[in-house]
Order: structure tokens, then sequence, then C-alpha cells
């Protein structure tokens, strides 16, 4: 595909987005995909904070978008913050503002971030995204949009690649943590309950948890028993070694279930408009309630004592692992590839030994989870961490 | 009864309506909620009424799951709106709430098991004064009425005023429950059908009441001072949802008091200490709720600031 807008000196003009919420090497992905870019005599530039940039261009004096020029790549930090910034929310399709009547309202300005896309002349974007940014972008591509996503998750939830860029980082900020709490478990004589990142997907706790030989590792794919968690830990804490480590995920699940939130007092049920309904007997969990769940439930059932912690969303910061610089580089590169390619609607994918282009299609409303066959599974139990209950 | 003489079709769109309330205006009193609101005060409980028109809800505790039901998951309804996890531990559907969005109540009404349902319906003045109509003898004899809530009422002022005016018709006392951050065109249409309006102050200063609700609060405090001034008859209640962390503090308080306490028709100040329930509702709407880690104020802490309020308005011994 070719354009005729003004910008001769180059054969195609792409641009480059990042999604909501830092994760380690985003800047290394710029690098790639306009190293890449550049090799191929295309202009690249950036959107600045999410779409905003080309959305509201007016709030930015030295304009939205971004030129990824040569000598902005070649001095870039792999390790810095995120070179384009982001937006808290990045969705087009609902796009908060405050009116000319100065109400708050959410408006549809898909349509307006294609034409500006395509009055800038940029013919295909790449998308830095993560689960929910991927089906942003697959319907921003069934309306026209030329779009590659490259894969970012913390928590490697996404399906169809084996690895999101990011993970790695946290995997390994995260054992640097439980590493600490370890040593302060041992020290202080006490049961260490960490509660770290993946609602839905256990890799970090499980890889997390066997490269520190935890004792018990809690995963979302596997509902645990506490009674049961409790009685193993009986058996190796003791007096030779008066410590325990337990990882859970945030998205732990109990076969007997956690308890539920205290109902409504009545002044505030009668301002709800469905206090009475069914939609009030659930509530969200609110972060660090997994570890503080396991941590009070094993304290009743043991004589150690426990204590939770929360790692949480500490470990999306930080510089990338030399694995994620090398992923991020390459996912980058290979957006670059789909798009000269004509593979659009497309999420980079690595399949080992590949880098390949899956359909958005196969890579949104899947999570990759922990299957039950996994060799992390395998490999837990052979060092003998408990995962919640008997398989 | 006094005869109905509206006969209005009008229409507006109605969240929820509510019987046997007794907390948003005097006696027992039926509660009309009505979806919109120009705020986006980030401990909203009722997420549900924020957006203008109905909406799609999901309840997976209806879900039957797909080996049983799956009639989301193929045509009409939207590719990909509806999916189930693969190795999961049930076969319920979940909402990808980007594709599943514009899903409207033609398609939810395909749903056999109700886990799929609309938020809200387009209603006339007289289907949804018939419902209030129900209670009468109940207002008689308790001086209640219908209250006006949402969302935020006054974004559908014709709809509000014949409702408001049509109770009025029917004897009924009326009262509305308010942020007032819409243009005074628009209370202007209303206010004269109302007996209590319930308003809150939800932050002193106008940067962070911008902060935590999206708009600053200049206008808000002008229509205030305005229909203080206007409507000398209605009882004004001010009120205030007690976040500690945000609004729960005596300075707070006292900036309240300091700003209604010039106008005898103030009546009380009511506080609402926040509560994470019914949070769900978020779920349902597959929304992210961005209060996650405020707690419940303590109840000393709420004694220590309604004591003020009292001692304000020259109550004592409560």
């Amino acid at each position: 595909m070719s354009k005729e807008i003004g910008h001769a000196s180059f054969l195609r003009r792409i641009a480059i987005m990042v999604g909501a919420g830092h994760v380690p090497g985003l800047n290394a992905v710029i690098m790639g995909a306009a190293m890449a870019a550049g090799k191929l005599g295309w202009e690249m530039v950036g959107i600045r904070d999410g779409f905003d940039g080309l959305l509201h261009p007016d709030r930015y004096p030295d304009g939205g978008l971004l030129p990824l020029s040569p000598q902005l790549i070649e001095n870039l930090d792999p390790n810095a913050a995120g070179l384009l910034g982001q937006a808290p929310r990045v969705d087009p399709f609902h796009v908060r503002r405050v009116n000319a009547d100065e109400m708050v309202e959410e408006v549809d300005m898909s349509d307006q971030l294609l034409k500006k896309l395509q009055a800038e002349g940029i013919d295909a974007l790449i998308a830095v995204v993560g689960g929910r940014g991927l089906s942003i972008l697959y319907k921003l591509h069934r309306k026209g949009l030329n779009a590659v996503c490259v894969p970012r998750s913390i928590e490697n939830d996404i399906a169809a690649t084996s690895v999101s860029f990011g993970f790695n980082s946290a995997l390994s900020f995260t054992i640097e943590m439980l590493d600490r709490v370890r040593q302060a478990a041992q020290s202080a004589r006490k049961i260490g309950v960490v509660e770290v990142l993946g609602d839905q997907a256990g890799w970090l706790a499980l890889q997390a948890g066997i490269a520190v030989c935890a004792d018990a590792v809690l995963i979302p794919e596997i509902p645990s028993d506490l009674q049961a968690v409790a009685a193993r830990l009986q058996d190796k804490v003791t007096a030779r070694r008066p410590w325990g480590l337990v990882v859970v995920a945030e998205g732990a699940t109990f076969v007997d279930g956690p308890k539920a939130e205290t109902k409504p007092p009545s002044l505030k049920a009668s301002l709800s408009p469905l206090a009475t309904g069914d939609a009030s007997d659930h509530v969200i969990r609110r972060s660090g309630q997994a570890a503080e769940t396991v941590a009070s439930r094993l304290q009743l059932a043991i004589a150690e004592e426990t204590f939770p912690l929360v790692l949480g969303p500490w470990v999306r910061g930080g510089a990338p692992t030399a694995v994620d610089r090398q992923l991020a580089l390459a996912y980058g590169a290979g957006a670059v590839r789909a798009i000269k390619a004509g593979n659009y609607g497309t999420m980079v994918a690595f399949v080992p030994p590949d880098v390949k282009f899956v359909p958005l299609a196969d890579a949104i409303n899947k999570v990759r989870t922990v299957p039950r066959d996994s060799e992390f599974i395998q490999v837990a139990r052979s060092l003998g961490i408990f995962l919640g209950r008997e398989l | 009864m006094n005869p109905a003489t509206s006969t209005s079709a009008l229409t507006g769109i109605v969240l929820n309506i509510q019987r046997y309330c007794s907390h948003d205006g005097p006696g027992i009193r039926t509660n009309v909620f009505l979806k919109g609101c120009s705020l986006r005060c980030k401990w909203c409980g009722n997420p549900e009424s924020i957006a203008f028109k109905p909406e799609l809800s999901y309840d997976p505790k209806k879900c039957t799951g797909k080996k049983a039901c799956g009639v989301c998951l193929k045509a009409p309804f939207p590719e990909g709106a509806f999916y189930v996890v693969e190795g999961a531990e049930d076969d319920k559907v979940r909402v990808n709430w980007d594709l599943a969005g514009d899903c409207d109540e033609a398609l939810a009404s395909l749903c056999p098991t109700g886990a799929l349902e609309m938020f809200g319906k387009r209603m006339t003045v007289d289907e949804v004064l018939a419902e209030v109509e129900k209670d009468e003898s109940i207002y008689r004899s308790t001086k209640g009425g219908m209250t006006l809530s949402g969302g935020e009422c006054l974004l559908q002022p014709d709809f509000s005023a014949a409702l408001l005016k049509g109770a009025h018709e029917r004897g009924f006392n009326t009262a509305i429950e308010t942020a007032c951050n819409v243009p005074w065109a628009y209370i202007e249409k209303v206010l004269p059908h109302v007996d209590t309006m319930l308003h809150d102050h939800k932050l002193t200063i106008t940067e962070r009441h911008k902060k935590w609700t999206g708009v600053g609060n200049e206008r808000i405090l002008a229509n205030f001072k305005k229909a203080y001034e206007t409507f000398p008859d209605i009882d004004f209640i001010a009120r205030t949802p007690l976040i500690p962390g945000i609004n729960a503090d005596e300075e707070h308080v006292r900036a309240v008091l300091a700003f209604i306490r010039p106008h005898k028709n103030v009546i009380d100040y009511e506080l609402l200490p926040y509560h994470r329930f019914g949070l769900g509702k978020y779920l349902s709407l597959g929304v992210v709720y961005e209060l996650d880690d405020y707690k419940t104020p303590s109840a000393d802490l709420v004694a220590h600031l309604q004591a003020i309020i009292d001692e304000a308005f020259g109550r004592t011994g409560k």
C-alpha cells in the first residue's frame, strides 16, 4: 500500500501507540519498530499518551505526534520510562470529556481517530497493548484500521503467544522480592504470605514460587483447600525450620470460598437503585485481599504467626530484563514485518522458535492460563511445592 | 385520590423504581431512579446509573453455561462479544464488554436465563406515575411521596418536571436527589414542582472536586445558592458521601456548614458513610472500579462529624 501525501522522502508513514499502564520494555518495542521501519525507508511517528496525541493535539505544544527519527531512536534508553507517555484509558469508543455544558460524558471518537490517522497520512498502526487493548484494536481493525498489535502483559495471560513482553521483568522482580520476604520470614520465624499479580492466570505466582522454592503456591487455576495448605505447612514448619513462605496469586480461589462482605446498611441500601437485587451480592476484590484471606485463615489453623504482604503493581515498574529487551525489540521489528506483508488485524506472537503473526480474533476472548499438565506444575510437585490441594 | 390530570406521553430513561424507601425525603416513599449522570465520582456506588442510554448487564450467577444454553455464543449476538474460557472450572459465559457494548434490549431478551438484561428502559410519565400511585395510601398515612434520584434526575428536566408535577397533582410529596451539575435552565424547570431537595456537597475545594468527580464545583455551588434564594419554600437537605481520605474530615464538614447555614431553608445536613457494597454492579457492567482501596469511615469519625453538624443546627443530646 502506498500513499500520496506530503512526506515524499518516505515510502510509507506508520505510527506506533502504547496502551495504558507501564510495562518494562516499552522503549525497546519502539526502538525495534522504528529501526525496522527506518531500514525499509518508512517514516515512523509515535502517538503520545495512547491515542490522546491524535485525538487531542491541542494538549501538546510540540504536537501530539512524535517523529521517531533515527537520531532520537539511537539515543533512546531502553531502560527509561516510556518515550510516548501513557493515557489512563485508551478506548476511542468511549472517550471521557467535559462537554460545553460542563458535564462529563463518554463519546465515541473512533471515526474521528480513523480520519485523523488518514489525514496524517498514517496508513498502518502498531499498537502495544494488553488484553483489553487487543479487543479495542480488533474493533478498530473491523472499522478499517490497518492494525498490528504487540502483546504486553505482566501476567503473561495473553493467548496465542507463549510469552508477552513485560512478564520476564515482572517475574525477575517478584523473585527478588520473594527472596527478601523469605529472609525476613526466616529471621522473624514467621510464615510470609505474599500476594502477587495474576487475576486469572497464575504464571507469575507459579514460576516465582518455583524459583524461590516456596512451601505453597496458590493460583486461580487450582481452587485451594486452605485446610490442606495448613496441614502441609504444619508438616514443613518445624523447630529446625520455623518459617514458611506461601505465594498466592491475587485471583486465587478457595474451595470453600471467601467470606462475602457485610450487607449494606439500610440507609445506603435505600439510596441505591438496585440495592435489593441480586447484583448487590457481589463484591470486587480489592488488592491485598487474597493475601489477607490466606494469612488470616491459615493463622486459625496453625501455631506459627503468618504475615500478609502484597507485591501487587510494584512489579510493573523498573527496567526490562535482558529477555524482555530482546523480546520487545523482536516484537517491534516483527510488527513492521507484519505491516510490510500486509498482515493487518494480527498480533505478533512468539511461538517457539518463531515470531509469528496470529489473527487478533484468535487472541481475544481467551486467557492463557496454567494447564493442569503444565511442565511448571510437574516441576513444582517434584520440588515438594504444595499447589493448594492434592492433584 | 385526585384524578390524574397528566396524560403526558413524554418519555425518559428510567433505571429502576424502588418502593418503600424511607431515607430520601419525608415519610415512606417511592424512589424513581433516572439514568444518566454528569459527574464521574470515583466512589460511585451506582455505576449502572451513569450512562444515559439503557445498557447491557450480565449476572454470571444466572448463566447456565455453554453446554446447557450457549445462546449468546452464536448469531444474532455480535461475534466475539461472548465467550467461554477453555479449561476454566465452569463453562459460564464471559463478556467481552468492548464488543458487547452495543447489544440492545432485543438481543438481551434472547437470553433465556435472564443473565443478560438491560439496565434502564424508556418509560412514559404516565407509566412511572402508575407505578408510584400503587402506594398512595402509604404516602397519605406517612406524609411520604415520590423521590427522583439517579444518576442525575435534572439531566432529564422535562421528564422530571412532568413526573413531579404529576405527583403533586396526585397529592404526593415530592423530592429530588441531585448534585446540580447542570445548567440553571434545567433546574429552573424542575424546582417549582419540588418540596424537598437533597443535594450533594461532595468536595469543597474545586481542584479536588475536579479530581474526584470530573468537574470543578463552581457552577454547582452557584446553583445551590441560587436555588436556596430562588425557591425559599423548598426544604433543602445537604448531603455528603463520606469517604475517608477524600472528604471525611472536619474541614469539609465545617466548610459545608459555613455555606449552608446562612440559608434558613437548608434544614439539615446528612452524612452518608461510604460503603464498598454493591460493587458487583461494576462487574455486571464490565466497568473498572476506580476507588479500590478506600475503607468505610469509622463509627467514631462519623459520630464526631455528626456532632459538629448537630451543634451547628442547634441540636443537642443526639
